[in-house]
This record gives C-alpha cells, sequence and structure tokens, in this order.
C-alpha cells in the first residue's frame, strides 16, 4: 500500500513543479484522456450493438468485457500515479465492477442494493433483476402504455436475500445452486429443507417494517377488509420460460397475512416440481432470490386470460380470449367450462367464434379465507362473462401490450363491477404451432406497395413498425403524450423526445444518428428508429399511414400486413436472445452514468458503480491534480505551456497536449491565430467579439453587496480545490477550459472530432457574488438557454450542468460559439436579475444576440 | 415469370448467428438452411448445390477452413464468405488465397452481409 502523501508534499509538488515533472504528469494525463475515451468509444459501440443490427456472439461479450476491463484500470492506475495514490478506494470500487460484470457475462444473476421494497410506479424492465420480470413487465404495461393495472408495490430481491441469510439459509441455497448446476441429482432432501426454513424463520425486524408501511399506504381512508393479492416474480422467468403455475401466488391475503403469504410465496421457489421444469428446459439455477408482487384486488366481476395470437394455429390471426364470472382461478386453473371467444386482430376486432359455458360456479375474495366458490345464480349462468365493447378493448389493449413487447403475449386481465379494465399480468406467450415460415415472396408482395424514403439515414432500432405519421417539428412544443400506434416524424433526436417514444410504432428524425442518447432510449425501449433521414419530416405527411421497415430501411405508404406479420413470426425476437440480455445486463453495469455532480459528497470513488462512473470519477480528479500544479511558475522554456494574450481582461494559460496551438521561439504568449486547438476556437473567437464580453460597470445594490460582503468567498476552493489561475488544457481535439471569473466557476470539456459519435460539451456553472435568489436566477437563465441549443441540462441551486453529444462538427462549432458568448454574457449577470420576470427578458436578449446591458 | 430463389448455406457454431441472418435473408429471398456443425455442411453440398456458403472459422472438427476446402473441391460454383470474430490480416489473406470471395470481421451489420450475397448472386442464375 503506498504511503498516504502529506500535506507538505502536495504543496511542494503545487508549488515546485519541475519541468520534468510537469512533462510526466502532462504524458500521464494525456494517457488517461486516451484511455477514458475509449471506455466511452466501448460504451457507445455496445449501446449500437443492442439495436439488432449488427450479428455478434458470445466472443464479442468477452472481448468487450476484456477491453472495458483493461481501458478502466489503465485510467484509474493513471489517476494514482498522478495524484500520488489519492484514491486507493478506487481500485476496490473497480474490482467490485469487474466481477459483477464477468457475473453478467457468465449468466449468474446479481442482486442488485435496491430497497426492500419498491412502488409499482418505480419499477419496469431496467430494473428487473429487483423485482422479477412479472412485476417488471406489469410496471412496464402501466408507466409506459398507461394501462390500469391494481396498486400495489414489490417486495425485491435484495430482501429475499437478506431474509435468507438471516434464517440461516444462504449457504445451503448456493450450496444448491451450485449442486444443480454441475447437474447432480438426489437434491430434492434439500431443497424441502431450505422450503420448511424458509417457511418456520422469523422475518427481520427492519424487513417486516419496510412491508407493513407499504401495506398501510394501500389502505385508503376508512377502508376495511383491504384484500391484497401476492404474486412471485422470478427473476428467472425473463425469456422464453414462463414458469406459469410453478410458483405460487396467494390470493385474498388480509392486511395482518402478507408478511406469511410473501414466505409462502420466496418458499414455492425450493420445491422438486421447480427444480424439475428447469432442468426440462435445460435453464441456469437462477440467483436464488425472489422478488414478489403485492397488489390490491380488484372487486372483479369477470376476469381471464387474453392471448394475442392463437398458439395452436397463429396463422388465424385471431386472439383468443378466456373468461369466467368472479377471479380468474378457474380460467388459469382448469376445472370448470369457462367462456372462449375468438376476436380478429385487425382493427375493429370482431368476434369470429363465441362458445359460451354455463357458469355454475365462480371464485371470490372473502376476507379471511382467500379465494373461495360461489355459486352463480341460475339467472346469469348462461350470460357471456363479458360485454362485447368490453372485448373489443381487451383485444386492443392486447395487441398494444403485443406491439410494444415485440412478442406474442399471453395475458391475464380483470373487469371490475365498473367496467373498467385490468391487467394482472403479461408474458410471452408460449407458441407451440410450428412457425409458419415467412412468405414465399415477401420482397414481392412488398413491392406492390408505394416506396416513400429508402435508405435515408441509418437504423437506430432495427424492428418493422406501422402506423399513422405524427409530425413533430418543433421540439418544444411537444405534446404531453402522443396517441399509441403513431409514427413519430421529427426533426431533430432531442432527448425530450426520448420521453415520447413509449407506445410509438416506429420513429423517423431527420437529425442524429445512432449513437447518441436518443437512440439509446430507443433501443431500451424497443421502438423500430431511422435517424438523420434529413428531409423526412418534408416526405412524410401528417395522419398518413405508413410502415416503417427499420430492418432495409425502407418506408412504405400503407399498412405492410406480410411484414408486420413477418416480425412477428421470427422465431424469437431478437432482443430476447440470450447474447441480447447478457449485453443489456452487462451494459446495466457499465454504461449508466450516476455521479453526475461534482460538487456533491455523493462524487466519491467508493460510490462508483459502474464503468463510467469510474472514468467521469477519474477525469474530473485528474483534471484537478493538473490545475494544482504551478503553471504561472512553469519556465517558459517549456513548449507546451503558455500564457494566452487576449484583447478582454481574461488571463488564461494554455497547456498543450499535442496539437493544440503553435510556438514561436522565445515567446512567451500565444495569440488567437496561433491557435489550432479545434475546440478552443470558436470559444475564444465569439469571448473576444466585440461586445460579448460583459464589461458594463455591475451596479450593486446594497442588498447584494451586502451578501457578498457577509459570504464566506472560498467558493471555488472549497467546492473543487482548484486555486484562481484560469486554464485551458487542449490538444488538436479536445478543450477542458477551467474558468474562475469573479466569483463563480465556469467548466467547459469538451471533444470537438470528425467522428460524431467522439464529440460532446459538458458545460458547468456555479457560484456568483450576489445572493443564492439572484445566483439561482442566474442558473436558469443558463438552463434555458443550454436548453433551447439542445443541452440537457440539470440544475439545483446556483449549479448548472448542461450536456449535449454526438453532434457532427459544424454543429459542434456552433455550440461552442454560443458557449463562448454564453460565458462573456453571464459573467456579471447575477448582479442584475433582481427579479424572475427579467430572466426572460435576459433570455430573449441573449437568444436575439444582443448583449447582456445595452451599449452606451 | 418467378425467378428460382437462390440458394445460402450458413454455418456457425453459436446459433444466434443463424437465428439472426437466416430470417434476414429469407426476407430478402433468398433459401437458407442453417447449420451449427460443419458435417452437416459437408453432407449437404454432396447431395444439392448451394449459391453461397456462409461459414465461421473456429468451430469443432471440421472448421471452417475444412468445410471451404471441401466446397471449393466438390462444389466450385458455390461462393464461400468467412465470417469471424478472430479477424487478423493473416487470417484474412489465408482465406481469401483459400479461394474465400469475401472475408468480414464479427461483429457485423447484417445489411452488410445481406447487400454482399445479393451482390455475389445477381448477376448469374440460380443453382439448380
Amino acid at each position: 500500500m503506498p504511503p498516504t502523501p502529506t500535506l507538505r508534499s502536495l504543496l511542494a509538488r503545487r508549488r515546485n513543479a519541475t519541468v520534468e515533472e510537469v512533462r510526466e504528469t502532462l504524458h500521464r494525463f494525456r494517457s488517461l484522456v486516451e484511455q477514458n475515451d475509449r471506455v466511452l468509444e466501448l460504451i457507445a459501440d455496445a449501446g449500437e450493438k443492442l439495436g439488432g443490427e449488427y450479428v455478434f456472439d458470445s466472443k464479442y461479450l468477452q472481448d468487450l468485457a476484456g477491453a472495458l476491463r483493461d481501458a478502466a484500470h489503465s485510467v484509474v492506475t493513471t489517476l494514482n500515479a498522478i495524484s500520488n495514490d489519492r484514491y486507493p478506494e478506487l481500485l476496490d470500487a473497480l474490482a467490485a465492477i469487474d466481477e459483477s460484470v464477468k457475473a453478467a457475462l457468465e449468466c449468474r444473476l446479481a442482486v442488485p442494493d435496491s430497497p426492500y421494497v419498491l412502488p409499482l410506479s418505480e419499477v419496469g424492465l431496467p430494473n428487473l433483476e429487483a423485482v422479477g420480470a412479472k412485476m417488471a413487465r406489469l410496471g412496464e404495461v402501466r408507466s409506459r402504455l398507461g394501462c390500469s393495472v391494481p396498486e400495489g408495490f414489490v417486495v425485491t430481491t435484495h430482501a429475499c436475500r437478506d431474509f435468507l441469510r438471516s434464517a440461516g439459509l444462504l449457504e445451503a441455497v448456493e450450496i444448491l445452486g451450485r449442486r444443480f448446476a454441475e447437474g447432480r441429482d438426489g437434491l430434492e432432501v434439500e431443497t424441502a429443507r431450505i422450503h420448511q426454513g424458509i417457511l418456520e424463520a422469523s422475518i427481520p425486524r427492519k424487513l417486516a417494517r419496510a412491508i407493513r408501511r407499504a401495506v398501510a399506504r394501500l389502505v385508503k381512508p376508512g377502508e376495511k377488509d383491504l384484500l391484497l393479492a401476492i404474486r412471485s416474480s422470478g427473476v428467472e422467468e425473463d425469456g422464453e420460460l414462463s414458469f406459469a403455475g410453478q410458483y405460487e401466488s396467494v390470493l385474498g391475503v388480509s392486511v395482518d397475512d402478507v408478511c406469511s403469504a410473501w414466505q409462502r410465496v420466496v418458499a414455492s421457489m425450493y420445491t422438486p416440481g421447480v427444480l424439475d421444469y428447469l432442468r426440462q428446459y435445460h435453464a441456469p439455477p437462477g440467483c436464488g432470490f425472489m422478488a414478489v408482487g403485492v397488489l390490491r384486488m380488484v372487486p372483479v366481476r369477470a376476469s381471464g386470460v387474453v392471448y394475442s395470437l392463437d398458439p395452436n394455429a397463429p396463422e388465424n390471426d385471431v386472439l383468443v380470449v378466456s373468461a369466467a364470472l368472479g377471479l380468474g382461478k378457474l380460467v388459469v386453473e382448469g376445472g370448470a367450462p369457462v367462456d372462449r371467444l375468438e376476436i380478429s386482430r385487425d382493427p375493429g376486432h370482431e368476434v369470429v367464434s363465441r362458445r359460451l359455458a354455463r357458469k355454475e360456479h365462480m371464485f371470490v375474495a372473502v376476507p379471511g379465507r382467500g379465494a373461495v366458490v360461489e355459486t352463480v345464480p341460475e339467472s346469469e349462468r348462461l350470460e357471456p362473462a363479458v360485454a362485447p365493447w368490453e372485448l373489443a378493448e381487451l383485444a386492443d389493449t392486447a395487441c398494444r401490450i403485443e406491439q410494444y413487447m415485440k412478442s406474442a403475449q399471453d395475458i391475464e386481465w380483470a373487469i371490475d363491477h365498473a367496467g373498467r379494465l385490468y391487467i394482472l399480468q403479461a408474458r410471452p406467450l408460449r407458441v407451440t404451432a410450428p412457425m409458419k415460415p415467412p412468405e414465399r415472396n415477401l420482397s414481392e408482395v412488398v413491392g406492390r406497395y408505394p416506396v416513400l424514403m429508402r435508405e435515408k439515414g441509418e437504423v437506430a432500432c432495427r424492428g418493422i413498425g406501422a402506423g399513422p405519421v405524427r409530425i413533430v417539428a418543433d421540439p418544444e412544443e411537444l405534446p404531453q403524450r402522443l396517441a399509441p400506434g403513431a409514427v413519430i416524424v421529427a426533426r431533430a433526436a432531442t432527448p425530450r423526445l426520448g420521453g415520447l417514444l413509449a407506445g410509438a410504432s416506429a420513429v423517423i428524425t431527420d437529425l442524429g444518428n445512432a449513437t447518441g442518447h436518443f437512440a439509446t432510449v430507443a433501443r431500451e425501449l424497443r421502438v423500430p428508429t431511422v435517424v438523420g433521414a434529413e428531409s423526412a419530416t418534408q416526405t412524410l405527411v401528417e395522419g398518413m399511414e405508413v410502415t416503417v421497415d427499420a430492418e432495409d430501411n425502407v418506408v412504405y405508404g400503407g399498412r405492410v400486413e406480410a411484414l408486420l406479420r413477418y416480425q412477428l413470426f421470427e422465431r424469437s425476437s431478437f432482443a430476447d436472445a440470450a447474447e441480447f440480455r447478457i449485453l443489456r445486463r452487462m451494459l446495466r453495469r457499465i454504461a449508466p452514468l450516476g455521479l453526475r455532480d461534482p460538487t456533491s459528497p455523493a462524487f466519491a470513488a467508493n460510490r462508483c458503480a459502474t464503468y463510467h462512473d469510474i472514468i467521469r470519477f477519474a477525469h474530473e480528479k485528474a483534471i484537478a491534480e493538473l490545475t494544482e500544479i504551478g503553471w504561472v511558475s512553469t519556465p517558459s522554456g517549456v513548449p507546451w505551456v503558455r500564457r494566452l494574450d487576449l484583447p478582454i481582461p481574461l488571463d488564461l494559460v494554455l497547456i498543450d497536449l499535442g496539437g493544440g496551438f503553435r510556438v514561436e521561439a522565445g515567446t512567451t504568449t500565444v495569440t488567437v491565430a496561433d491557435l489550432t486547438s479545434r475546440p478552443l476556437l470558436p470559444v475564444i473567437e465569439e469571448l473576444t467579439l466585440g461586445g460579448a464580453w460583459e464589461t458594463a460597470p455591475a451596479d450593486m445594490d446594497l442588498e447584494g453587496f451586502m451578501s457578498s460582503a457577509t459570504r464566506s468567498m472560498p467558493l471555488t476552493g472549497g467546492l473543487t480545490g482548484r486555486p484562481e489561475q484560469n486554464l485551458a488544457i487542449v490538444s488538436k481535439e479536445y478543450l477542458h477550459l477551467s474558468l474562475r471569473l469573479g466569483y463563480h466557476f465556469n467548466i467547459v470539456d469538451t471533444h470537438l472530432g470528425d467522428t460524431p459519435a467522439d464529440n460532446y460539451i459538458y458545460f458547468r456553472f456555479v457560484g456568483g457574488v450576489t445572493e443564492i435568489t439572484r445566483r439561482s436566477r442566474r442558473a436558469m437563465l443558463l438552463k434555458r438557454i443550454l436548453e433551447s441549443h439542445g443541452f440537457v441540462a440539470e440544475g439545483r441551486g446556483d449549479l448548472v450542468v448542461g450536456r449535449v453529444k454526438s453532434l457532427d462538427a459544424d454543429a459542434m462549432v456552433h455550440r461552442l460559439r454560443m458557449v463562448g458568448r454564453l460565458i462573456g454574457f453571464t459573467r456579471q449577470l447575477d448582479i442584475h436579475l433582481r427579479s424572475d420576470h427579467l430572466v426572460d427578458e435576459y433570455v430573449a436578449r441573449f437568444l436575439n444576440g444582443e448583449a447582456a446591458s445595452p451599449k452606451v | 415469370m418467378k425467378a428460382t430463389r437462390k440458394k445460402v448455406l450458413l454455418l456457425d457454431d453459436e446459433p444466434i448467428v443463424c437465428e439472426r441472418l437466416k430470417p434476414a435473408l429469407e426476407k430478402i429471398g433468398f433459401y437458407v438452411e442453417s447449420y451449427t456443425e460443419g458435417q452437416k455442411v459437408v453432407d449437404r453440398v454432396m447431395e444439392e448445390t448451394f449459391d453461397v456458403l456462409v461459414t465461421d472459422l473456429k468451430m469443432q472438427k471440421p472448421d471452417g477452413l475444412e468445410v471451404m476446402d471441401f466446397v471449393r473441391q466438390h462444389a466450385p460454383a458455390t461462393k464461400v464468405i468467412i465470417i469471424t470474430g478472430f479477424a487478423t490480416v493473416d487470417t484474412a489473406v489465408e482465406t481469401l488465397k483459400g479461394g474465400a470471395v469475401d472475408f468480414i470481421a464479427k461483429p457485423f451489420k447484417i445489411r452488410t452481409l445481406c447487400d454482399l450475397i445479393v451482390k455475389l448472386t445477381s448477376s448469374e442464375p440460380a443453382a439448380p
């Protein structure tokens, strides 16, 4: 373990950096930036692979994991070399991520560190490993498609693991998993012992409390006899395996019995039947921990199951509905005749065939007794369980869920006494009939439709979708929600548009590329997407029916049923293939950026949860190390450090990592004409333009002055540990600009090259001279201006962070010019922002190209 | 008049590769058979003539190179495309010398392979 550097050694280093030390540090910094870029490149690359455009195999996944690990380790090692081993704990964080990625690669399921209980409103496919597949899908159906589902919450896999640990069963579970994986027989005794142990153990107090509190939140004021359904939600059941009927679900549970019912459901994972099932399907043993849904029971009038396709005769193009009075137990478990209807999949959903059962019994939920059989009154026995209009809504909902999930669905539903439809469960349908091969001459059939666009732009997410065109010309005027099934045709692929993607049939944008944030969202939601199609908003007309083939990148006029059917009949959607599932899991441990705000206490080495976090942290800290070196006293004979000669009073030191500026012998400064750094030039040019550098004397009123006089000032130092030197670290295509102007601190970190995927701008602004209200107004203004230029901006108090990425070089130069102007414009602006309405005025001034103060 | 469909053989020991490529090629009008074992391809080539063989390199015996050699000898009209995750200049040169018409490194875009096969087969009548 290297010795922790003393304050003295750090100070000495800061003040008296020798030429050799500086050279060495810069060399290391450059290598850190290169490896940092390498990680980002690998992440972007891997994200693109999820779109379905590429063929990749398990070797790719292994190579990816290896390359990421190597690059991330190199970044961390270099940071510690630059900083005298200031961040040893970063190595621990890195090791944990390595292990977690390895687990994903080996199909081992991880248990995420989630809360014990998550409300259904926070549940979806991204947290599948915490909430299990069944609840994750129910969460998606609720939040993405707006379907009614019962209110409720999920007791997570994390809760299950902690329970098994406290029950002393964790080791037994792990041993069982290993033995199962080795293919050993005779595990029944062990399984039964765990099963019994789960039922007999007491639930840790903290967990019991979390469950009770969540249950209490479900009880409405004055409500008595609330009944709950406790449903298993295993993480293993995310692919082709349905686990139908293998795990227990308990219906009609009263509020006081939730904990014991939860135990029963968890115990149902350890039965000989489940082991046989897993063996039969050659499934991995799973993680051994189960998530469980706790849902309000809907007061049902009728319920049942709908298949979005007839699993025995998929070519018939019908939905199959089974319906019973009361609870769906009769339908799911069989045992009595139920209504069976076939409904056309075509819009309008005509009933194709109907077979009504004589309904003598039904299940109802009774407080204290669970699901109980009741006799159906004689007069109602021959009535259909579901009314025609309810059938149409059911069919329509099933088709929408199928379209969203991209595979045929097996859906449990219920209708309450008011006729409201609830979705209780949606899972992939196992189609048993042999799949019909694609139509022999699909290309001939397709040839009969008019081609509206061909090979314009690039495919960001593969797939086929059809629907009416909905043109979104101005991203600022987006509606909150679009009618489901629309084909969105938009000018720009903005992150805001990403929020509307759920439920869209397909998306085409004029601008954008396949590695942008928007494309990532499209792939996460599996919406067929073409980006950068240049003139789609001109070519396509609002309301016209089109079919987007985001495989061959063709847009047809009309609804090409043959193509839509082809998509549905494809043996399994690629996104469900094992390699894709593994890549998705790996990416969850690699790509999300949790460490966003360097001024927050959470911006710490031990909070790094992904490789992205690691490099973000290391990059930030490496730059902090660089700015601590006493550059001003660096000998002028060093060719890579120069002061920039500017026509405005800005003292700026440049550090060249390569190709950033030209140096003439014998000089100590460089001029704007010497700059060769592509991202620095537009910023500086704009900043030094007449009028951009706000010079009007700031007329500070007493209130503002007192605030600044009494507020403690070590603002920038306190936040970042950086001295006052303005610094630009540059290379041909890179710029890191740290500016301390008055009392605020501004960072611009950017890459500008010819590959749009590598380009980004990171803009951070914090501080100011006035009281927090005015500083916050300036932050608000910055946020709005950044957003109007396509940045994703976040603000908190006087801090603003804006990001934009994957733009082409021209668009980057345009934004960097704006950034240059913005730095000058906002320099003293907080002093002027005496009221909220002035924010609008100054935003308008900036956007109109005016100076902050009228010229005198 | 309906054109006879061109015939493509796929060989890769990783099922995902065949599962992705087969429907994509069928969609644009090819007849496709896919296999995960080299021996099956060797058997099929003796029974029927195919226009194109797409094969991985590293596999259990017979591996991609051996299958290619066999096809070059017994079905010289069949064009061979190599797809591999172990792409180096040396392997590319070696396989092209061995008679492959093209060499594609994995991961690759489905479109790239489809376009290539369309190009290779467009000028000639389908194999009998």
